[in-house]
């Protein structure tokens, strides 16, 4: 680490402010929407860890420059590194940014992410971890990786599994859209202030100077408000979100989803069958059982797990959907990706289980967690 | 630790409409401040807790494996129903010390405790979870129904019973002792709790003894009709799960009667609630009262007053009586008679063993945890207090009582595939087999339970840390599906039967795993070293040696008795204590031979090694315990205290691994209890309301 790690010349990736005894951290590849690469991820880390070490330091503000906070990993890079035989740097990018996501998720000082824009996939995976996530009326949240060939990585088995029912399971599978008062009304924002207030809440931030959560918290909720759900929102069907996304496979679900669609015309219905049909039949079956596994795990333990899942994906042989899936929605854009397997039952328990095994090979092993001094007993699951 | 409370207290939120949601979300605000106000006055606490995760060394072997081997089958299946108890309201989901745990509300009164009970199978059934339980075909659907049985065991004991009784019980009675015609118009009706079955069998003048029973069922050829009736006060039907408040039919077993002439026990069905839960007429129905546990389970006593029920009603599957009142059985002789029948009774008394198994787990799991992170008096001076689990006589209470724990999972595991592959041959073992590990199994847990409750402390005592009320949840255990000392008397009996047999036709053993008997006695090495001690060989010699020696001296102290002119039956009863060493001698050598073939099916080295040490804890610690050792020679005094020294050293080679052991048995979190983890946290005065 850099001896002053507050001003690195080589990159700015991430711009740092220093104000009173707060870190205002902004997110600053604005043309990519804030993809968070491997140099952004790399350069969090550290300004993370160091602050940690700072006593100085008291808060952490995070945000993304233009109108997303962060639109997801840099997958592009990663698959072209990957398909030029860089499997390596692919690992070392998700390894990188899921010690991240688990020094976050067990941080010692209260992060605020300010959520003005796009917060899909890294871009949740640098924020919902964090202790308080600000939504706006621009915010717009998505797990979209089932689209994509993947699966809800960032430790995101962690925290949709803990969103009310099984909306979790919804929303990691589907992808579908939420915006600032929907992410607030299930969990996955603290609070909503309205955009214009933004500037405001920094300032108040800033000038409360203290560490404390409950300090931070009241400084929030001062300007914060609960909007209104719009009348189509998905939190108006928990009920149905239940009674499907709580069955046992990716199949059942499906099948209840169609049981419902049969007793009446619904278009919700018929689009949320619509894009699970659409999405990678592998990265549904894996999806689920990650969701459901990590409701059951703590933070570390999902992390681990969604690492070796990762790995597996990148190896490419049960699937290569993933390779499928950025093709189609990110290079070439035809939007058309052919997945392999194609259908749901092809893809069998079998090849399920081994993206939750072990890797025995060499340069792939297991995430190696930096043992946390004060990490929060939540955070720690024994299995 | 804020950010988790935030999204764990959304688990609570069930209906999820969204003014719930809503204020919820505001409440949540508001929780913020007190929880964070107090978390900085409790800044220098005296006492941190430091989770085990943390102070504890890696694990030396791959815990999901292990839980792999533990759990044995359906893992899916397992987690899927642990979510959905985690994801609802109903399953009383707390907050403490920023974990959500689920577990009944034992403070509950009786009826509040059977009433959410019953809420509790609602919710299952309408989440698909009891699917194919009596209808699905083969094995596989069988080892389904087991896993995810165990998994509602492992949150509540009652409400396994509940289920355990409707659809084991009730729905085994119809599966087995009825055909096509019951088949056809009950099993999809009770997998689908369009009535709701009991069990009446057992009566208040007789339990175990089933054959002497004494309500009676008389067939009326003019009518067509059984009639059930309750000839006396001792005969009404006691303990009857599900009688008391909610079941709408009922297997009755009673003494069937045609003309004048006595078949023996018959089962037969009962309606006793209609459809709006009133009681049928000629039926009485009264409560057994409160309980010392398990009052979630409604039993109930039954009196019947001449109750008609048609001819149909009389599950034939062994046995029919036709239309004109003729007796027809293809088994005529009523002892084989019977034994087909109680041979389909297994099923029960494989589930309850298991469950103790797994009620074992998760005791050990919360006291093994506790004792990682709760310290004692410090040895050194100014040196910081020791952690429970670093005194060896910490150690010496509950390691070899997490190692009996593997091996009896072992044999729990084994008894679960011999039944699934019961045929008419494997009739005697899997009775013998089951009697046998049903009668150790439920004993070492209640054991557990009581040495898990005093190393927890005071903290024991807490209904939330749930070992406490589990002692009395678990306590009938020894007593139904068999009571334990009665159970144990039939396994020397059976064996004897069986060593009677072999030597009057000169033939070899071969069964009930006595093949053993046929090599020649094995020799105990006079003086016992680590290495020797610790050897599968000796090991299997020893409990041999045990088991072939009291085997012989039962046989001749029966016949002695016999000699003297004492009847067969007097014998037996005069010969009690060389029987009861007997059974546990059996006992214990059966479930080594499942730890044994356990191990031999592991590849992973760092899997191996630990079993091994456990499978040697597990027989150096009942050779110390039970004085048959000593008390018949199997070993000299100098060997006797060689294996005391080893128990020592084992514990001392276990500890390490303790955490890792314990992760193994795949309890989620949310299942176990507040002294597992934080309990700082959760006892801090931020957690108290108001």
């Amino acid at each position: 680490m850099a001896s002053n790690p507050y001003s690195f010349g080589e990159t700015d990736q991430v711009l740092v402010e220093e104000k009173s005894s707060a870190r205002i951290f902004t997110l600053n590849r604005p043309k990519q929407l804030n993809a968070v690469s491997f140099q952004m991820v790399s350069r969090l880390l550290d300004l993370f860890l160091a602050c940690e070490e700072d006593p100085s330091v008291k808060l952490i503000i995070l945000k993304g420059k233009g109108r997303a906070f962060s639109a997801g990993g840099d997958v592009t890079a990663v698959v072209r590194d990957i398909t030029q035989g860089n499997w390596r740097l692919g690992a070392n990018f998700f390894g990188r940014e899921f010690i991240l996501n688990y020094v976050m998720a067990t941080y010692s000082k209260p992060q605020v992410s300010i959520l003005n824009g796009i917060v899909m996939g890294g871009g949740a995976g640098v924020s919902i971890h964090g202790s308080f996530r600000v939504a706006t009326e621009n915010s717009l949240f998505a797990m979209p990786e089932t689209a994509l060939g993947l699966f809800p990585d960032v430790g995101a088995s962690y925290f949709l599994s803990r969103l009310p029912g099984f909306f979790g399971e919804y929303v990691g599978l589907t992808g579908a859209r939420l915006d600032g008062a929907e992410m607030l009304a299930c969990g996955l924002a603290t609070h909503f202030v309205p955009s214009n207030k933004i500037s405001l809440l920094e300032d108040a931030l800033c000038k409360a100077d203290s560490n404390d959560p409950a300090v931070i918290s009241a400084t929030i909720s001062e300007l914060s408000l609960v909007p209104n759900l719009k009348e189509k929102s998905d939190c108006h069907r928990l009920n149905i979100i239940n009674k499907c996304f709580s069955r046992r496979t990716v199949e059942e679900i499906i099948s209840a989803l169609e049981r419902e669609a049969a007793d009446k015309e619904d278009e919700w219905i018929s689009s949320t069958i619509q894009s699970l049909k659409k999405a990678s039949p592998t990265s549904l079956k894996i999806s689920l059982r990650s969701i459901r596994e990590g409701r059951l795990q703590g933070i570390g333990k999902c992390l681990v797990r969604e690492y070796r899942m990762v790995c597996t994906v990148m190896r490419g042989e049960i699937s290569k959907d993933f390779f499928e899936g950025c093709r189609a929605i990110l290079l070439d854009k035809d939007k058309n990706p052919k997945w392999e397997p194609s259908r749901l039952e092809q893809v069998t328990e079998d090849m399920v289980d081994c993206y939750f095994s072990k890797i025995n090979e060499e340069g792939w092993e297991d995430l190696d967690l930096p043992r946390r001094s004060n990490i929060p007993p939540c955070a720690i699951a024994k299995l | 630790m804020e950010k988790e409370i935030h999204l764990l207290q959304f688990i609570t939120i069930n209906s999820m409409e969204k003014v719930n949601f809503r204020t919820h979300i505001l409440s949540e605000h508001l929780q913020n401040h007190r929880h964070a106000t107090t978390a900085t006055i409790s800044a220098s606490p005296c006492f941190s807790y430091v989770p085990p995760e943390v102070s504890e060394r890696p694990f030396s072997f791959d815990v999901t494996s292990m839980r792999k081997l533990m759990d044995g089958h359906n893992f899916g299946d397992r987690d899927w129903l642990f979510n959905l108890m985690v994801q609802s309201e109903l399953f009383n989901p707390r907050l403490r010390g920023g974990k959500i745990f689920v577990m009944p509300d034992y403070n509950h009164s009786m009826q509040q405790q059977r009433k959410i009970t019953m809420k509790r199978i609602e919710y299952l059934l309408d989440h698909g979870v009891f699917k194919g339980w009596l209808t699905g075909k083969g094995p596989e659907s069988e080892m389904k129904k087991f896993a995810l049985l165990e998994v509602i065991e492992i949150f509540d004991y009652a409400l396994a019973v509940n289920i355990g009784v409707h659809f084991l019980t009730w729905g085994g009675a119809i599966q087995f002792f009825g055909t096509k015609r019951h088949h056809d118009k009950w099993l999809s009706a009770t997998e689908n709790y369009l009535i709701n079955g009991c069990f009446a069998m057992t009566e208040l003048g007789h339990g175990s003894n089933v054959r002497g029973i004494e309500t009676t069922a008389t067939y009326e050829a003019n009518t067509g009709e059984f009639v059930i009736n309750t000839p006396c006060e001792s005969a009404q039907k006691y303990w009857i799960g599900g009688a008391a408040n909610h079941a709408t039919h009922a297997v009755v077993f009673s003494q069937l009667n045609i003309d004048g002439k006595n078949q023996g026990i018959h089962a037969f069905i009962a309606q006793i609630r209609d459809e709006n839960g009133n009681i049928c007429p000629n039926i009485r129905i009264a409560d057994c009262g409160h309980k010392i546990g398990l009052n979630g389970v409604d039993n109930g006593r039954i009196w019947f007053d001449n109750l008609r029920i048609p001819r149909e009603n009389l599950l034939n599957s062994v046995a029919d009586v036709s239309p004109d009142g003729k007796y027809l059985s293809a088994i005529n002789d009523p002892d084989q008679r019977f034994a087909a029948f109680m041979a389909t009774l297994a099923s029960g008394r494989v589930t309850v063993t298991v469950s103790a198994v797994y009620s074992a787990k998760v005791s050990l799991a919360i006291a093994i945890r506790y004792a990682l992170t709760r310290r004692a008096f410090s040895i050194t001076a100014n040196g910081p207090e020791l952690l429970l689990l670093d005194y060896p006589s910490h150690q010496r209470r509950l390691l070899p009582l997490l190692a009996k724990t593997y091996a009896m999972s072992f044999a729990g595991n084994y008894l679960k595939l011999l039944y699934i592959k019961r045929s008419a041959q494997l009739i005697k073992t899997i009775h013998v087999v089951s009697s046998a590990f049903k009668a150790t199994l439920t004993w070492h847990n209640l054991r557990i339970l009581q040495e898990c409750r005093e190393a927890c402390g005071g903290q024991g005592m807490k209904t939330e840390n749930r070992i406490g009320q589990l002692k009395g949840e678990y306590d009938v255990q020894s007593t139904f599906e068999g009571d334990n000392n009665v159970l144990m008397q039939q396994v020397s009996k059976a064996l004897l039967a069986e060593y009677m047999a072999a030597k009057k036709r000169n033939k070899p053993f071969k069964e009930l795993g006595l093949e053993h008997m046929n090599k020649s006695c094995p020799v105990i090495p006079t003086q016992l070293i680590s290495s020797t001690l610790r050897s599968t060989q000796f090991q299997n010699d020893i409990f041999c040696l045990r088991e072939r020696d009291l085997l012989n001296r039962f046989a001749a102290e029966v016949s002695q008795y016999q000699a003297q002119g004492e009847s067969k039956e007097s014998a037996f009863v005069l010969s009690y204590q060389v029987a009861e060493d007997l059974g546990k001698a059996f006992s214990d050598r059966a479930i080594l031979q499942c730890a044994i073939e356990a191990e031999n099916n592991v590849t992973a080295a760092s899997l191996k090694s630990i079993l091994g040490l456990l499978r040697s804890m597990y027989v150096l610690v009942i050779i110390e315990e039970d004085s048959a050792f000593l008390r018949y020679g199997y070993l000299s005094t100098d060997n006797a205290a060689a294996v005391r020294k080893e128990v020592v050293k084992l514990c001392g080679e276990i500890r390490p691994q303790a955490l890792a052991l314990v992760s193994s048995f795949g309890i989620p979190d949310a299942f176990l209890s507040p002294i597992a983890f934080d309990w700082v946290a959760a006892n801090s005065w931020s957690t108290i309301e108001n």
